[in-house]
């Protein structure tokens, strides 16, 4: 069953276009994540999913029933948002029991729902404080806390995490990780943040000047990013972009790579796909990860500019084809700045963009 | 030599600099505010007529002060006016407030006109409802040349009607005032708040009654103390409205002060009226200020 599908939504504030044809689909009791630069328009459609905006053209559609013409209230929704937006003047509990009352909800049900939502949380000894005398991550609580304390069909968090330090962000991440385990509820999630798209989401779509450039899981998008803009924002550090020609070689589809004085020619599995483009410049795309030291001697013979050690792994760092490359290795395999690494990138894993279009070949 | 010098110079330029600047206007506050406070208190105890002396009585200016009738009459016009006029400021500014916070267009234009009353002196706006007010020019006039013969408004002239048509003048001007603080205020709300609100079910009306005028109880309270001490100063806006007429039916303590003191030739008894409306209004500031000041210091 279908919780919410938006078709062909477009946002126009006066003469500017915010979102140009949105179309999603998620089902029931799926983590969507929305992820895009700042100023996409990321809050603009959750605005507009939630009936706080109304679409210029296009259809809302949530639990396969159309809601355009559906009041906000009657969406049956509930939304946390970047700032908190607790009520200033109420303490935690009448933050909480504010939408229920309104709702009609019975005193005696009210309180159960709060006793409820209090425990989940963990947030039983703050009922009574006034936002103003909470922390980041307790008001964070206490705005998830009053988006539970109904049973909506579908959750809406826009950027919940990114006004707390990266240590609760961490925390608070892997809290609603196990709170979507448990409720099964559909949730939309904002961030701009790759790593909590990578790793709450079942769905990501990543948004980008109002369009959606891609839309699929998270493996998918990390392993066959859509375009030269998926493929830079998914990825920590970021996927090298290396200039490269497509030659034909002894049968074979490759690109020649040069560091300094070496160069080589590193073939391309399965590559009829790519025949159209033989003789023509295309961009390569390898992952930090993907590069091997080749103790074999094989490899291009690389010279270590600079390198970073962050515990597990050590990020080198060197010069391919003019442009500077990051190899993310086993710190035993990396070397110090000015000495020399043979690094094979895995081919089985590169992907290829036009560089006119910056979509992916193949 | 000079370079061993040069801190002690810093130090006596920084030591002594603020405070010179400030003497002369520290000497002006101390001599002409609480000088001639303390100069008017005084007189309360004397029995000075059309010219100050010091021939000392006592509480008798005081005592005829709580006998005199038209020093009741001024005290009770007080407590109408100051609660008209403080509620119908603050409810008319309030309603313009939210009006003018829907986002509606010419915005900038219609604050501009709500708060130019304010830029009129109490005089300029006790003239001109004067005149609208006045049967024989105003109002009453113009609906009789309309046609409507049997229209009657005479309050401006009538004794037990007069303290109202202050109310009006003294809403009239302030409420533009009231309206900015207010709508400064709500600009401040996080526009966030109110679309959960919305998503929590409430109506407009109650998101405002619940969670939006809540929040501004400190500019409420601000505006309330500078509301009241206008109303208790209100002086000019009586002067050129009715001067206290008919009879002394509209007076207020401060026309009635100003009556005593300087064309009845009764000074000890309007010092006496000044001394009884320096404490009102302390009773209602300094409350405030000690709040405020003692909120500040734990912040
Ligand atoms: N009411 C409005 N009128 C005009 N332009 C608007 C309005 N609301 C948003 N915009 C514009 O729409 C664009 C998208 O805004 P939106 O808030 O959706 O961005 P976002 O993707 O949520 O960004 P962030 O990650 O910074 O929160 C921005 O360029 C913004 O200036
Ligand atoms: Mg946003």
């Amino acid at each position: 069953m279908g919780a919410l599908a938006i078709k062909n939504v477009t946002k126009r504030f006066g003469d500017t276009h915010i979102l140009k044809g949105i179309d999603i689909h998620v089902d029931s009791g799926e983590f969507l994540i929305l992820v895009g630069p700042s100023g996409c328009g990321k809050s603009t459609l959750m605005n507009i999913i939630a009936g706080l905006e109304s679409p210029t053209s296009g259809e809302v559609h949530i639990a396969d029933r159309v809601v355009n013409d559906v009041a906000p209230k009657d969406r049956d929704i509930a939304m946390v948002f970047q700032s908190y937006a607790l009520y200033p003047t109420m303490n935690v509990r009448q933050n909480i029991a504010f939408g229920l009352e309104t709702r009609g909800v019975p005193k005696r049900e009210q309180e159960e729902i709060i006793a409820r939502v209090a425990k989940m949380l963990q947030m039983d000894h703050l009922l009574d404080r006034k936002p103003g005398q909470l922390s980041g991550g307790q008001r964070q609580r206490v705005a998830m806390g009053r988006a539970l304390a109904r049973n909506p069909k579908l959750f809406l968090f826009d950027e919940p995490l990114s006004n707390l330090d990266a240590k609760l962000r961490v925390e608070m991440r892997t809290e609603i990780k196990q709170l979507h385990h448990r409720l099964k509820t559909t949730i939309v999630y904002v961030t701009h943040d790759q790593i909590e798209a990578m790793t709450l989401g079942d769905k990501i779509a990543v948004m980008k000047d109002g369009i959606i450039q891609q839309f699929g899981s998270p493996q998918q998008i990390y392993d066959a990013p859509a375009n030269l803009f998926v493929a830079g924002f998914i990825g920590s550090p970021s996927m090298n972009f290396i200039p490269a020609h497509l030659a034909s070689e002894g049968g074979a589809i490759g690109v020649s790579l040069q560091s300094g004085e070496a160069a080589c020619f590193v073939p391309l599995p399965d590559s009829q796909r790519f025949a159209r483009y033989v003789g023509k410049r295309v961009i390569v795309g390898i992952r930090p990860e993907q590069w091997d030291v080749a103790n074999d001697g094989g490899g291009l013979d690389c010279k270590v500019d600079l390198t970073e050690p962050t515990g597990p792994d050590t990020i080198v760092f060197t010069q391919i084809n003019g442009i500077e490359v990051q190899a993310r290795l086993h710190p035993r395999d990396a070397r110090a700045p000015g000495s020399v690494l043979h690094l094979r990138p895995d081919m089985g894993k590169v992907v290829l963009f036009d560089t006119e279009t910056e979509i992916r070949i193949g | 030599m000079s370079v061993t010098s040069r801190p002690a110079h810093y130090g006596f330029a920084e030591h002594w600099l603020p405070r010179l600047v400030l003497a002369p206007s520290f000497l002006l506050v101390l001599v002409f505010l609480y000088g001639f406070i303390a100069w008017n208190g005084a007189l309360s105890f004397t029995a000075s007529r059309l010219l100050p002396n010091y021939e000392w009585v006592g509480l008798a200016q005081y005592e005829a002060l709580f006998a005199s009738e038209r020093w009741w009459v001024a005290v009770h016009n007080l407590f109408i006016f100051g609660v008209l006029f403080i509620g119908g400021a603050m409810v008319v500014g309030i309603v313009l407030a939210i009006l003018l916070d829907q986002k509606i267009r010419l915005e900038g234009a219609l604050r501009t006109i709500y708060l130019y009353p304010l830029a009129l002196s109490f005089i300029v706006t006790g003239t001109a409802w004067g005149w609208m007010l006045n049967p024989g020019l105003g109002l009453e006039k113009l609906m009789h040349d309309w046609g409507y013969a049997g229209f009657s408004f005479d309050w401006l002239v009538n004794p037990d009607r007069s303290i109202y048509t202050i109310v009006i003048a003294g809403i009239w001007q302030s409420s533009g005032f009231v309206m900015a603080l207010f709508l400064a205020g709500l600009r401040g709300i996080d526009d966030s708040i109110i679309k959960a609100a919305q998503i929590d079910g409430a109506s407009l009306p109650r998101i405002y009654w619940r969670i939006i005028l809540p929040a501004m109880r400190p500019v409420f309270f601000s505006t309330l103390m500078i509301l009241a001490h206008i109303a208790i100063k209100s002086f000019d806006l009586v002067m050129a409205l009715t001067g206290g007429g008919p009879g002394f039916s509209s007076d207020l303590p401060a026309t009635f002060m100003y009556q005593m003191a300087f064309t009845r030739g009764q000074m000890g008894l309007g010092a006496a009226s000044a001394m009884m409306m320096l404490v009102t209004v302390s009773a209602v500031v300094v409350p405030y200020l000690y709040s405020e000041l003692r909120r500040s210091r734990h912040v």
